[in-house]
């Protein structure tokens, strides 16, 4: 074998012809495929020539001339002919490993597999793969194509003033980013939002999953008649459109005119609260509104659990004089979140980016003095009101690559933590 | 040793790419074959398109080769007022009109980003004239080429407000403005001035009631009160806006602002008509007639109607400096499309659907003001209180500023005058800072 390694070259030779498509087949003597590959390349430049070369000039001068140039279709150009290339970077590594790998096998004399063989041994072993390669495709045109546009649409500098076609919109670097922690009110507001956002969603999500969890369990006690009707009520929320719900909320709220300044505080003798002027009585009502739009959900979700867990464990339990809090606390609680955590921290992202409930309710508002955003405005809104009001598409994009990056880690930290990713037994 | 060579090769690959890319478009030789494919296509078909008529040119007076057909995006529900009109064009000319229905205030604008450049577009289309500035930057809109004469029959600030560094942007179509509703139940006529609303405030208030309500925390509405005291957005020069002077924080500004307060502090004004929904708020107190006057826009009308207020309209009164609020003038106007090929001939059809007495049946049929001079006069518009309330507050009015740096005002001016209903500002220093956010913005976004 080893002797054999020495005299002969064949996998060398096989991957350096291999620089031409086909050309390594045909000197592993493999002519059917090394057509194929040979058309295979042939085709692609032939076919993608014009776009590549547009789409690559355009994506980095981003157009010369304008009126004629569209800046950001030919980002968009630029975008396809990278994912094209990338596609076709993988057949052409395929057609050099493949040159390579059929070299060794005559170097170390195996005999080299025929067409119709390598086919069946595709079929029989690879057939998930092949199923999956056409979603794959699909799949990098619809989510890696628009998740590389706003990255590089945060490094331009698009916006109202700066608009195709009658202008070119140019690579800026790091400007945006930059901006938005250099420039006083771009700090002030992206801090404040932030933190907002932060504390919204711990606060909201956390409350609307103890309610939904305290009342799952509170109904689920053996005790308790018309465990239906309580149910379907405690449903409800969840059943009325939550834009519905919302708008109506944005009703009650009124600070002279609605329902809870008027009848609930009045008739337990409280003052009028000013609910959609003053931002922390907006953020109160707004997290206590979160909390009443999303419990159902973990209430039904947690009931569901709860059907499941054996009784012996409480039997048990009771026998050794557990008390109903010790209960919980180390039965119920865990099976509980154990089954249901991945579902827990979609909330917490969900609320994250909760758009509807904040800009229906009070549009982000009330104003506060010496910042861009309102004062219950999240990222998500404070994003919506830069792109669709202001026109600021590059700064937006910015924001957006920051509030990806951080659910995107808080997401895989948390993954990560959750038994239920780990594909073991629980017991 | 082999996954460095494959690197390597990838290197070497990604470098011939790049060498490639900068090849860029050969724009010598087939200019349009590769990044106009659309626009090629286009212009084939016009030529076979006109090559029919090419003798008949001369008659019309316009040189350029006659279209078979343009496209006109006219604003949703409202081109039956131009139905006949389009009828007398098509006979005149020999040109096919293709009408669609499309919103006007954003889907326009949208649709044509997209559609122009795919040779989709309309040759016509109409538009709030806030919009040309920044459609015209965009390249989505042409200035038009109209003599005095034809500009001469509309108001001036109409057409102030289609003019855009200079050049005339479109032709009028309609106008509106805020004007004082009242219902005639509380009210019998409308008052002199607002002193006598804030009188009037002081006794009929209470028990849910309301003498005037108005939405000052919206500078739309806003700006009437802060103008009539002696402020500006943007300072003018020649037709040419300045955006970095801004007029918003200056004496006569801050007093408007003082004025504004008023209302609030007193209580005159609810805190439920300040935010978000206050509009929708005030509207429902409105139709339930629990308000005796309002300022708003012709478009409240409808619902008062619906509601069975008898209701009564006029300009608005006097400020307690003797001066008219000067509310903003909004005006529809109809634009050639940047991306259009028969800009001459969609000119000349603009020009005819907003003549006189086109402009008048239109406003027979969808009510719309427009804003010829000599049609206020009109017994069609001075028998309507509406109509003529609103076309003689718009000639007090000013244009919005058509500017793109009216984007960047809007929101630092609501917070500004939110904070000013709401007692936590002086009206000084929240305009200041509102001066202070404008002037950032618009200059980070330079």
């Amino acid at each position: 074998m080893e002797g054999n390694e020495v005299k002969t070259n064949h996998r060398k030779v096989a991957l350096y012809l291999s620089i031409f498509p086909g050309a390594g087949q045909f000197y592993n003597k493999q002519y059917i495929k090394g057509f194929f590959f040979l058309i295979l390349g042939a085709s692609f430049l032939a076919v993608f020539y014009d776009l590549l070369n547009i789409g690559y000039w355009g994506l980095i001068t981003l157009g010369t001339i304008p009126m004629e140039d569209h800046s950001i279709f030919l980002m968009v150009q630029g975008i396809i002919a990278l994912l094209v290339t990338v596609v076709g970077l993988g057949i052409y590594a395929l057609n050099l490993l493949d040159a390579y790998r059929n070299g060794k096998r005559r170097d170390e004399g195996t005999e080299i597999q025929s067409v119709s063989k390598q086919y069946h041994n595709l079929v029989d072993s690879g057939f998930p793969y092949l199923m999956i390669t056409p979603g794959f495709l699909l799949l990098i045109f619809v989510v890696i194509f628009p998740i590389l546009f706003v990255i590089l649409l945060s490094f331009t500098n698009y916006s109202a003033n700066n608009s195709p076609p009658a202008n070119l919109v140019d690579w800026v670097g790091f400007k945006n980013y930059i901006e938005l922690f250099q420039l006083d009110i771009w700090r002030n507001t992206f801090l404040n939002v932030f933190s907002w956002t932060i504390v919204w969603t711990f606060l909201a999500t956390t409350l609307q999953i103890a309610v939904g969890i305290f009342l799952a369990v509170l109904v689920n006690q053996k005790e308790l008649r018309f465990k239906k009707t309580i149910r379907t009520i405690f449903i409800l929320p969840w059943a009325v459109p939550a834009f519905v719900s919302i708008l109506v909320f944005a009703g009650m709220f009124n600070n002279t005119f609605g329902a809870i300044n008027t009848d609930i505080l009045a008739f337990l003798g409280m003052d009028p609260i000013p609910w959609l002027t003053d931002p922390f009585w907006t953020k109160f009502a707004l997290i206590m509104i979160q909390s009443w739009l999303g419990f159902p959900f973990i209430f039904v979700m947690v009931t569901g659990v709860l059907q499941s867990i054996p009784n012996d464990l409480f039997e048990a339990a009771t026998i050794d004089g557990a008390s109903m809090w010790q209960k919980f606390k180390q039965i119920t609680f865990p099976i509980v979140m154990y089954a249901t955590a991945p579902i827990m921290i979609t909330q917490y992202t969900f609320n994250f980016n909760n758009f509807n409930v904040i800009f229906l309710f009070n549009g982000g508002g009330p104003a506060v003095p010496g910042q861009n955003a309102g004062g219950t405005d999240i990222l998500i809104s404070w994003i919506y009101k830069l792109t669709l009001q202001q026109s600021q598409y590059g700064k937006a994009a910015a924001i957006t690559m920051i509030l990806s990056l951080i659910v995107i880690t808080v997401a895989i930290w948390q993954f990560r933590r959750t038994k239920a990713f780990q594909e073991e037994d629980m017991m | 040793m082999l996954n460095k060579r494959m690197l390597l090769l990838l290197g070497i690959i990604m470098s011939m790419v790049l060498v490639l890319a900068a090849c860029g478009p050969d724009r010598e030789s087939s200019d349009d074959s590769e990044s106009n494919d659309t626009e090629d296509t286009e212009e084939s078909e016009n030529s076979e398109e006109t090559s029919d008529d090419s003798g008949e040119e001369s008659s019309d007076g316009i040189s350029a080769e006659k279209p078979e057909k343009l496209v006109v995006w006219a604003d949703e529900e409202k081109s039956v007022g131009i139905e006949d009109a389009i009828a007398a064009f098509e006979e005149e000319h020999g040109i096919e009109i293709e009408v669609s229905e499309l919103e006007m205030a954003t889907k326009q604008k949208e649709q044509l980003r997209l559609d122009g450049p795919a040779g989709t577009g309309p040759d016509v289309l109409t538009l709030p004239h806030d919009q040309i500035g920044q459609m015209a930057k965009e390249g989505l809109v042409d200035p038009i080429s109209v003599d005095d004469e034809t500009l001469g029959i509309y108001t001036d600030s109409s057409v102030q407000a289609v003019t855009f560094e200079g050049e005339t942007y479109g032709i009028p179509k309609a106008t509106e403005t805020p004007v004082l509703i009242y219902n005639k139940e509380h009210m019998e006529e409308a008052p002199e001035s607002m002193e006598e609303l804030y009188e009037m405030s002081q006794e009929f208030n209470g028990d849910g009631k309301y003498a005037f309500l108005a939405l000052f925390d919206n500078y739309y509405f806003a700006h009437s009160i802060l103008a009539g005291y002696g402020g500006y957005v943007f300072e003018e020069n020649d037709g040419t806006m300045d955006p970095m002077s801004l007029g918003l924080n200056t004496e006569g500004a801050i007093e408007g602002g003082e004025y504004i307060q008023k209302w609030y502090e007193e209580g005159l004004f609810p805190e439920g008509i300040i935010g978000e929904s206050g509009g929708s708020t005030k509207t429902g107190l409105m139709e339930d007639g629990q308000v005796a006057a309002t300022m708003d826009g012709p478009w409240a009308v409808q619902g008062l109607r619906d509601a069975g207020i008898d209701y009564g309209a006029a300009p608005m009164p006097k400020l307690p400096n003797g001066e008219y609020p000067q509310t903003f003038v909004g005006v529809k106007s109809w634009n050639v499309s940047g991306y259009s090929e028969n800009k001459e001939w969609a000119t000349e059809f603009i020009k005819f659907i907003a003549n006189k007495e086109n402009s008048k049946a239109r406003f027979e049929a969808v009510g719309e003001i427009p804003p010829v001079q000599s049609l206020i006069e009109d017994p069609v518009i001075a028998d309507d209180p509406v109509s003529k309330a609103v076309a003689i507050q718009s000639e007090r009015g000013v244009p919005m500023p058509n500017i793109p740096e009216m984007g960047h005002v809007w929101e630092p001016m609501a917070g500004a005058l939110q904070l000013i209903a709401t007692g936590e500002q002086t009206p000084e220093e929240a305009l200041n800072e509102a001066v202070d956010t404008i002037k950032t913005n618009i200059e980070t976004n330079q």
